[in-house]
């Protein structure tokens, strides 16, 4: 039995790898380097990687608008943070209740599911942006926080993940420890879950953080934008866009993702010893 | 014997779902029928008040769409560009995860280089769309630089303008920003899979391309019907690139359902009642489609299961029926 | 690692609700003083630093109203939905007062959400000074609504264009820089473009291309055509606008442009004049030179500070510019009506175009543009370093005269963006031109709904 894999073969690994991280660093050094050079060096070199000294004009720039960046990254993290945890506390709940019992409506909720996950969203925005209009949500965050609840895809992930990562010997065992079932889900389900939630969290935390078209139309009280919609009103200076500073609002918008990026991606690599079998 | 149990719990079935019933009548069902009712009346113009059935043919709209050249030209631009990017990011997320899960390649630097994969996903389309551009600017630009220095170009090329690399660029872009979450969805569901069975095979002396086509991939099908699913959703609804990258050009090439579905409802007609059709029969497209897909991969699953453990097959086909 | 994100969790948990609760309840603190509340939208910050500084400017006024802002850019399209939105729902945080751009005044003024605006002299404003301020023609026409012929939207920066060109360039070739002489070289307020291919041609001979691309040809024909877009629900292709399918090709095919497309690489180095081949002239009104063009001749390698000149150009246009309207329904039109004043009529030295024009709304040494008073800018000093210290006004004054407003429509930004297209495929010879009229009318059919023949 060999124990080793060829040299050829890691090879192969390892130039693939850097490649795609070389291909997924770039965009991020053209940033981060943007961000320190000025519009005209921006727009007649937009790619270079040699570094200028305007990064204190940009912040100044972005300091004398009107809105404050501080407070653009607290809604930000604020809306991203509460929905993503809505969205994977429920979206596992309701896998749970989909996978675990045998309820006569089950395979129509789950069909249900899978459909109302298909519709395009570009026109439902209409009747969205109304219906918060008519409750009286806009320049609300919560506006964007609470329909986080409803998740079909992740509801779906998860569901897909569960079924193999959770015997359901489990959950039966628990019952006979006498464990109430709310108890059984939130002790035992969602650690063998992790992996799952964590990679969910990424994604979803990604997506709020960096939506642009409802927090746009819903917030537009100067003390509750988010960060994206700061950086689409420094691009949107049509006739004197300051691009050094458009990219150094980018550079800000992606810092935050980072840290959490990290934080749960060791959640997802360190493999997480689970198998659920022990109880 | 489990069905029996789970009869006496059912009720927590219900309970569990309620938060989400609740928060998708709130929020979605509102929006989604009134996308389905405008569908059928003459909702046209800014003032979305003022609009009524309409009486001589209620299907109007969607006959008006189903004849339209353009939308037809985009649902294949759609489907073209889609397969573009996916088959090469399906296929390079699976190698990644064969050779990020094998036991037996010990990756130095693993935790990094999946960090890595996702990092693009994190930016903006916006971004993307803008630094692709600019990459690929006419008469200068760092593509053309880059070739012309390189001897493979004479004369600097315009990219942008032509059809075949519109398309191409556009579903590079996809697949680029795309794979590595595909990747982390796979190599997470490989962590999933009892270490036991691997552990057994390992036993058997299975070499790696045993394991990782008998075990490992029938062990993430679930997940693999994930990913074909909600891409392929992702894919007909695709919307950000292709409307900021070129605008859906050059010359349509690039324009896909989702951005004639937006064109219609915002570019300055406001037909929001043809948006809204064109909008159902997307929905209906993806329906069919999707259904295809579950019935190709359960089918497949029946065959297969037989391998696996008896308890996981029993479940499966008692949530998939 | 558990503890990590137990403990993020829950900070995150309690950042959620410390920060959302307040917040919610925060609104309704309108009480200090109960000063009239004036709601202001835009989709840049430059009204609302007007009206900033004009509450600086006048105690008396900031002590009566507080302003609030609401700002959306245009970019990726969210402005209009939400204004319209807006302006639907009426009620007490409706706009007051609100700015469109160019690309879609007309919606506003003339088209679909003109019943929303409010007529100027029903604000009580003085309609008057449109005369004594000499306010450009086309912007008031843009504002004009024509249901009943009143005006209901006008601008402070006036946008009409000019052929802006190099000097050194212009002396080697034509063997002099006077713009008088270089308008009568390139047929400048001719109305046709005959006498500007005679010079592309000559400049070619020279090693330098007349234009940089085909796109600043654009604004000019689309601008100076006869007819706009769409009559009714029709679509019309005006003889100027199809003849743009010829310039296009001639500048791509003769050398006659640098081939590049507006706001890439290629067109700033042709601002810069670090080009192979530099490109003679631009076309363009005053934010063209004063800020795009500005950036860049001041930027590194660029050698081109000083060398622009401006002149009319062979046909009039205008390009961009915000207008200010204000809801019909408004409670506050004293107020309104006082600030739409200042920034769009006033032309003392005590107003908005006067310190626009001069760059001292903010203090001295501001960027100069060119405003919609021609009184304004006749009293105004127009000198301009980018162009060696010439006083950039009276070809700004000609470009405002020779633009006009009367062949847009609200279909303008998405028409102009499908026939650009099929310019392209002809120009670059992958189509040929009636196969692209053709595929152009079938675009706007589809997309928009509007009849074709």
């Amino acid at each position: 039995m060999k124990k080793r894999a060829n040299p050829i073969l890691m090879a192969v690994i390892y130039i693939t790898c850097i490649i795609l991280t070389i291909l997924s660093i770039y965009p991020f050094l053209v940033m981060f380097v943007n961000a320190t050079r000025n519009s005209a060096q921006v727009q007649s070199n937009p790619i270079s990687l040699i570094p200028s000294k305007y990064l204190f004009y940009n912040l100044k720039v972005f300091e004398g608008k009107s809105f404050d960046p501080m407070k653009g990254l607290m809604n930000s993290f604020v809306i991203s943070a509460s929905s993503t945890i809505l969205t994977i506390y429920f979206s596992t709940l309701t896998a749970f209740a989909i996978v675990a019992y045998n309820w006569k409506l089950r395979n129509a909720f789950y069909t249900f599911i899978l459909a109302v996950m298909m519709l395009p969203a570009q026109v439902t925005a209409i009747g969205f942006y109304q219906l918060m209009y008519k409750l009286g949500l806009t320049n609300n965050l919560l506006a964007l926080i609470l329909p986080a609840i409803a998740a079909p895809a992740t509801v779906f992930f998860m569901r897909q993940f569960m079924i193999p990562a959770l015997p359901m010997e489990i959950v039966q065992s628990a019952r006979v420890d006498g464990a109430g079932e709310f108890r059984t889900f939130n002790q035992i389900v969602l650690p063998i879950m992790k992996p799952a939630m964590a990679t969910q969290a990424i994604f979803s935390f990604v997506a709020s953080w960096n939506n642009l078209f409802m927090p746009s139309i819903l917030l537009t009280d100067t003390d509750k934008y988010t960060m994206p919609v700061m950086v689409s009103l420094l691009k949107g200076d049509i006739y004197k866009t300051e691009f050094g500073t458009v990219y150094l609002g980018l550079a800000i918008t992606v810092l935050p993702l980072f840290i959490i990026y990290f934080l749960l991606s060791k959640y997802i690599i360190a493999g997480v010893a689970l198998g659920g079998v022990k109880g | 014997m489990k069905r029996k149990k789970g009869v006496s719990y059912a009720k927590y079935g219900y309970i569990f779902v309620i938060p989400f019933v609740i928060a998708y009548l709130l929020f979605t069902l509102y929006p989604t029928i009134y996308t389905c009712i405008l569908g059928f009346t003459n909702c046209k113009g800014l003032s979305l008040t003022n609009w009524k059935f309409l009486e001589e043919d209620v299907f109007q709209n969607f006959k008006a769409i189903l004849e339209n050249e353009t939308f037809k030209n985009d649902i294949k631009n759609t489907v073209i560009i889609w397969v573009l990017n996916f088959i090469p990011q399906i296929s390079l997320a699976l190698l990644l995860t064969a050779w990020f899960t094998s036991p037996r390649c010990k990756i130095r630097g693993a935790g990094f280089f999946k960090v890595m994969f996702y990092m693009p996903n994190i930016i903006t389309a916006a971004t993307v769309a803008y630094l692709f551009n600019m990459l690929f600017s006419y008469p200068v630009g760092p593509v053309n630089d880059i070739l012309l220095k390189a001897g493979i170009l004479d004369e600097a090329y315009q990219f942008t303008a032509y059809k075949g690399w519109g398309k191409g660029i556009v579903a590079f872009i996809q697949f680029w920003q795309w794979y590595g979450q595909t990747a982390i969805i796979f190599i997470a569901a490989v962590l999933g899979i009892n270490p036991e069975i691997f552990e057994a095979a390992e036993i058997d002396g299975a070499s790696s391309a045993q394991t990782f086509f008998r075990i490992t991939l029938p062990n993430i099908k679930t997940m693999m019907l994930y990913t074909l699913i909600t891409a392929m959703i992702g894919g007909l609804n695709m919307y950000d690139i292709p409307k900021m990258f070129l605008n859906g050009g050059p010359d349509k090439a690039t324009e896909t359902a989702a951005v004639f579905i937006y064109n219609q409802a915002f570019s300055g007609a406001y037909q929001y009642n043809r948006a809204a059709a064109a909008s159902m029969l997307m929905f209906v497209v993806i329906v069919i489609l999707s259904t295809i897909v579950f019935y190709l991969m359960r089918d497949k699953d029946a065959v297969e299961q037989k391998k696996l453990e008896r308890q996981l097959q029993k479940q499966l086909k008692k949530s998939r029926a | 690692m558990k503890k990590i994100l137990a403990i993020l969790l829950a900070a995150i948990m309690l950042l959620g609700l410390v920060a959302c609760t307040p917040e919610t309840e925060e609104t309704p603190v309108d009480e200090p003083a109960a000063k009239e509340v004036i709601n202001l939208w835009s989709f840049t910050d430059e009204i609302p630093g007007m009206v900033t500084r004009y509450m600086e400017l006048n105690p008396e006024f900031a002590e009566k109203y507080e302003v609030k802002t609401t700002i959306i850019a245009t970019t990726d399209g969210l402005y209009q939905p939400a204004l319209d939105a807006a302006l639907l729902a009426g009620g007490e945080d409706a706009p007051d007062l609100y700015a469109a751009e160019a690309a879609f005044i007309l919606k506003y003024s003339q088209g679909e959400a003109s019943g929303f605006a409010a007529a100027y002299e029903d604000l009580g404003i003085d309609l008057s000074q449109i005369e004594s301020a000499e306010i450009a023609q086309y912007s008031v026409d843009l504002g004009t609504r024509p249901d009943d012929g009143k005006v209901v939207a006008l601008g402070y920066q006036a946008t009409g264009g000019a052929m802006i060109y190099r000097a050194s360039i212009a002396e080697e070739v034509f063997g002099t820089s006077d713009p008088a002489e270089i308008e009568a070289i390139v047929g400048g307020g001719s109305g046709n473009w005959d006498k500007f291919w005679e010079a592309a041609a000559t400049l070619k001979d020279a090693g330098y291309p007349i234009v940089s691309g085909d796109g600043d040809v654009w604004h000019a024909v689309e601008n100076s055509s006869s007819a706009g877009w769409v009559d009714g629900d029709k679509l019309v292709i005006s003889p100027e606008r199809e003849a743009f399918f010829d310039i296009s090709k001639d500048l791509y095919d003769n050398g006659w442009s640098n081939r590049t497309t507006d706001w890439q690489e290629g067109w700033f180095n042709d601002m810069k004049g670090t080009s192979e081949t530099p490109a003679f002239c631009f076309f363009g009104p005053g934010w063209l030179l004063n800020y795009s063009m500005h950036d860049q001749v001041i930027a590194e390698g660029a050698v081109t500070n000083g060398d622009w000149r401006v002149c009319t150009p062979p046909v009039g246009f205008f390009w961009g510019g915000t207008w200010l309207l204000a809801n019909k329904d408004t409670e506050q039109a004293e107020g309104v009506a006082e600030i739409i004043n200042w920034i769009t009529l006033d032309a003392s030295e005590n107003g908005l175009q006067y310190h626009w024009a001069n760059g001292t709304l903010n203090g001295e040494g501001g960027t100069k543009d060119v405003v919609a008073s021609g009184k304004v800018m006749a009293a105004s000093n127009g000198e301009v370093e980018i162009c060696g210290g010439q006083d950039m006004f009276p070809a700004f004054i000609a470009g405002n005269a020779y633009a006009n407003g009367k062949c847009l429509t609200q279909y303008d930004e998405r028409i102009n963006a499908l026939f650009r297209e099929q310019v392209t495929q002809y120009a670059i010879g992958e189509k040929d031109k009636d196969a692209a009229i053709a595929d152009f009318k079938t675009n706007v059919a589809d997309e928009l709904g509007l009849s074709i023949d």
